[in-house]
Parts: C-alpha cells; structure tokens; sequence
C-alpha cells in the first residue's frame, strides 16, 4: 500500500517543474491583488491527480497493479489516500500563503475568513473528486473529462434555470440558520462523500477487465 | 569438457550430446568417479533445454556409462573397457555391412574395398 | 513431477473471439513456450492465469493454490512482463525501486540495479525517454528483483535485437538453474524459444492443438516432402497436415523414423517451431 501511494507522489514529482511555475504565477497574481488563492487548491490537487490517471491509463498501470501482491485490494484505496495526503499539503501550503498575504495587504490577519474559505474550497474539491474518480475507473481518463465538463456544464444550466423559477434569496435565507454548523456538517458530509466514492470505484475496479 | 551441438545436422541433441560424453569416456578424457556438469549448467552452457540434457543423461545411465546418486548428481561410471568396446565393434560391423552391401549390388570386389580401406586408415594417420 | 501452473478448461467468450478449454500444465523447473499466431490468444491466456481478466469459466493453479482465491500469497511469487503494460513512463528506474520496496516482502534492490548496471540502463531517467528494446529490460530487470517461482512474459524479447535477445535469454536459462523456478514464456519469435524451451505450446483460434517436450517435438516430428503419387498412397491418419506447393506434397508427420520405414519416403526435413506453426495453421487435412 504505502508503495503504491508513493508510487503517485513520485509521479507528481515527475512534474513538478510544472507544478512550482503555476505556483509562483499563482503567487506573483495573489500579492498584486488580482486573485484569491484559495482558488489553487481545487485546481492544484484536481489537475495533478487527473494527470496521475493519464499517466496510468496510458502504460495501462491499472492491469500491471493487479499483478502486484495486495494491487488488487489496495490500488483504489491508495489513489484515494494519496487524494487526501495531496489536499492536506496544498491546505498547508495555501494557509501558509493565503496569511502571508492578508498580513501584507492589512496587517491583520482574519482566521475566520481564511478558514471558511479554505474550508469551502476543500467541499469543492473532494465534491468534483469524490464524483470524477468513480467516472475515470469506470470510463477511463479521457471519457470522464468530457463527462465532468458536460456534467459541470449542465449542472450550471440547470443552476440558472432553477434561480429563474426558484425564489432562490428565499432558500438562502431559509438556510442561514445551518450557518452556525457548518463547520460540523460539512466535513461529515466530506467524509460521506469519499466514502461512497471510494466503495462505488472499488467495485467498478474489481468488476473491470484489460 | 567440450561438445559441440550442431543445429542443422538431423541428429537428435540429445544424442549428440550423449554420444560425445560416451567418446570421452571411453578415450579416458573423462575419468571414472568424475563428476558431470548438472542437468541445468549443462543445459544452460549448451542453450539447449533441460529436458534435452536429462533425456541425454538418462539414457548414459540406462547404457552404464553414467551413475546417478540422487541430489548430488551425475557420475561416471566405471565401465568395462570390454564391453565398450564391443559397442564400438558392433557399429564398425553395422557400417561395413552396409558398406559391402552397397559393394555386391553394384558388382564392386573385395579388393576395391580393402583397398579403400587402406586408403583411408592412411590418410587418418 | 510437481506442476508449478496448472489451467484446466479455461473458457472465455467475447463477442468476436472465444478460449475453447485451455488447458496445459507447467512442471517445476522448466521453461514452456506458448507459441501461436498474433490473436490467437496468448494474451487473454496469460491474463486469466494472472487474473488481470476475471470472469472465465475453469480452474487454474499457481504452485497449487487457486490463483482467485490465494491470489495475493501467490503473487508475491510471480514476476511478470506484459505486452505494453507497466509503470507510469514519468517514473524513474530508481523509482520502481523504491516503490517495489514496499510492495514485495522479497524485494532485493541490490539486485535489481545489478540488473540495470548489467543492461546498461540509467538509474535516473524517465522511462519515455527509453527505447522499447531499453523499456522491455526494465521490465525484465523489475520481474526478477524479487525472487519470484515463476516468470510469466509475454512477447519479452519483442523489439530486442538479437544481441539484446541472447541477454535476455541467458538470463531466463540462468533463471532456471535453481530446479524450483519455472517460465511460461509467450513469443511469435519462436527461433528464441526452439532451444531452450522444454515445453512447447501451441494456441490456435483459441484451442490449444499441441502442448509437448520441445524433443518430442523438434526431434520427432519432420516435413515428408513427396509427389502427388507418392501422396495419394499415404494414409491420412500417418500426417497431421499438408501443404500442397507448386512442385510437391509438403507432409507434417508425427514421427519421423516410422513414416520413412512404412513409405519410404526418403525426404523428410528436420521440423523448426516456424514450420510447424505455418503448417498447423495453413496446412490442410
């Protein structure tokens, strides 16, 4: 197990060069004032965990793990734990950053504001990983980015249309008194999301033929 | 030890190599008690299979050329000199025979043959 | 003598190709051929002995367990070269050292870059920027760091040159020296396979035709080439195929030294694995 979750680290070292440019773009934007950097994680860990997938589907990793003892059982369970380490790290990095920068524009530095963004910012992407990974075990790579796109896409469409008919302000308001406990529900629905995710693509993984 | 495999002769490997084992040990090259090359080196060095080695093996051992002690390995046995050579006589016999044959359907005398003979056993030397 | 794989009546069905009750048995020690045409269905064997493929009706067994059911304890045993399918090709060769470190109880790294010194290939470059011949010895070089029972390869000595080809089989003759490891080695290239395989066996369409010691095969069999009269005397059950060419009657025969005395058909060619696989394909009965 361990070698299979380094086995992906490796991999994203192998890019890393790409990975440290984006990064100081990101940075050099974030200090000029252009740019929220909480925005990086969703993109960082999606983006380099999709290309895991690439990499893998293109040598066919998948079939050659199941060669490996224990690849069978383990190769899902570890993408996803890797998933995790790589959110946890960009958190760490991003925090660091994101308080560096507010003591720099204001010299105060608001926990609460840093902290519910960053929060949401993970919501957002464990909720497009805990849906995309099902899709690429099931699809492969290249099928489940279309999927994701016309997924977002529609889901976008079918947002606005909703707000149209929907006193959506109404909802919102209706809402508010969740506020207060956010910070319980939503990692328990986090933690229900991968959940369910990771069950539905150990069985696809099992049921899957090279 | 050598031996030398042919590809293209329609001789069985594994009788090439038998044979050429036999002709050592008859011509004291290998000597009795000597221990031979395991199954798999022999195999290995001759980049033949190991199957060819073992049926090569075996059948020294049914002729008594070879004595086997089990995982240790392959012998050579002491063998009687007598009845090596008898083999040896035997083949000799066969050939000619096949030699005069030939002689008497084309109308070729003894004395052609001896001659021959004699011609060749020359040129050997 | 003890097998180290055994498949029984393997089937699979797909829509446009079938196993027909595969079946074959590979003893301790010894190095088995799998020969047969590109789509034959070596591959879609060897996946289902390594359960890359599931859902296949029979029964196959790796060192006498059942390959479903004991699947992790077996593969710790087993080193394995697949056509095209490895690591991720951004990973170093170091890399897959440290990986497998933690994957096979066995693993031997001193081994394994040993390996890589022998064929010459960097420690720390990505696999993209090897050549396929460069590719295929790292993917030997990883099955064997591990001390495995049995190799299984598929097409591993495809895109080696000849100099490279001869490498890679001293090692697999090398492999074998120790009389508890054996080698189930698929090829289309079958002058690699004609000298060091003890057994020899042939898929066609699915259907295993032939599976025997490489001496009874080679040393046994012959190509009696004849003339149309000749051949009309010939009874069909003394051959197992023939081809008709422009100028003779070209005769697979099971037994060499018995069709030349029941005929006396003096011609009769001495049998490499090519000839065999061509006439058992193309020959007629």
């Amino acid at each position: 197990m361990l070698g299979l979750i380094k086995k992906d680290f490796l991999m994203i070292k192998g890019n890393l060069k790409v990975w440290l440019i984006l990064l100081f773009i990101y940075i050099f934007m974030a200090f000029q004032g252009e740019m929220n950097l909480t925005f990086l994680l969703p993109f960082m860990c999606v983006v380099t965990m999709l290309s895991t997938f690439s990499y893998d589907s293109f040598n066919k990793w998948d079939a050659y793990a199941i060669t490996l003892p224990d690849g069978r059982k383990n190769s899902v369970k570890a993408k996803y734990i890797s998933t995790l380490l790589l959110v946890f790290v960009t958190i760490v990095i991003i925090s660091i950053l994101t308080i560096a920068i507010g003591y720099n524009r204001s010299k105060t530095i608001n926990f609460r504001d840093i902290g519910e963004t960053i929060f949401g910012a993970v919501f957002a992407t464990t909720l497009l990983q805990s849906i995309m990974y099902p899709v690429i075990y099931k699809y492969g790579v290249d099928k489940a980015r279309i999927v994701i796109f016309t997924g977002a896409f529609g889901l976008a469409i079918i947002g606005s249309l909703l707000s149209k008919y929907v006193k959506v302000e109404y909802l919102i308001q209706k809402l508010t008194f969740l506020n207060d406990y956010m910070a319980i529900i939503l990692p328990i629905i986090i933690v229900i999301m991968i959940y369910v995710s990771y069950k539905i693509s150990s069985i696809i993984y099992k049921k899957k033929e090279y | 030890m050598e031996i030398i495999i042919s590809n293209s002769s329609g001789v069985p490997i594994y009788e090439q190599i038998k044979e050429q084992i036999k002709v050592k040990i008859i011509s004291n090259e290998l000597k009795t008690g000597e221990l031979l090359p395991s199954i798999r080196t022999l195999a290995k060095d001759l980049r033949c299979s190991v199957i060819t080695t073992k049926n090569a093996y075996e059948e020294l051992v049914n002729e008594g050329y070879v004595e086997t002690i089990p995982s240790k390995g392959f012998y050579v046995a002491k063998i009687n000199l007598n009845v090596a050579r008898e083999e040896q006589l035997n083949k000799i016999e066969n050939l000619l025979d096949m030699a005069v044959n030939i002689a008497k359907t084309n109308n070729i005398t003894k004395n052609t043959i001896t001659e021959i003979l004699n011609i060749l056993y020359e040129e050997e030397k | 003598m003890e097998n180290i794989l055994e498949v029984k009546n393997l089937s699979k069905k797909y829509k446009d190709f079938e196993l027909k009750n595969v079946g074959f048995k590979l003893p301790k020690g010894m190095i088995m051929g799998f020969i047969g045409e590109n789509g034959a269905g070596k591959t879609t064997t060897i996946k289902s002995i390594l359960n890359i493929i599931g859902n296949y009706k029979g029964e196959i067994k790796i060192f006498n367990f059942d390959n479903k059911k004991d699947e992790n304890m077996i593969k710790e045993d087993i080193g394995v070269v697949l056509d095209d399918i490895f690591f991720p090709e951004i990973l170093l060769p170091r890399d897959i050292n440290t990986i497998m470190k933690d994957i096979y109880k066995n693993w031997d790294s001193d081994l394994y870059f040993k390996y890589l010194t022998d064929f010459n290939l960097p420690k720390n470059k990505q696999i993209k920027t090897f050549s396929k011949g460069m590719r295929k010895k790292l993917e030997i070089a990883t099955a064997l760091a591990h001390h495995p029972k049995l190799l299984i390869l598929d097409e591993p000595t495809s895109g080696l040159d000849p100099i490279a080809r001869n490498e890679v089989i001293d090692i697999f003759q090398d492999f074998i020296q120790n009389d508890e490891c054996s080698i189930l080695l698929s090829s289309h290239i079958t002058t690699d396979l004609e000298h060091i395989a003890d057994y020899i066996t042939f898929i066609n369409n699915g259907e295993i035709i032939l599976s025997k010691t490489r001496d009874e095969l080679i040393e046994k069999y012959g190509i009696a080439k004849c003339t149309e009269s000749e051949f009309k005397k010939v009874d069909p059950k003394d051959f197992v195929k023939y081809k008709k060419t422009k100028y003779e009657y070209e005769l697979l025969v099971e037994n060499k030294k018995d069709f030349n005395k029941k005929y006396n058909i003096d011609t009769i060619d001495k049998i490499t694995l090519e000839d065999l696989m061509v006439l058992m394909v193309k020959g007629e009965k």
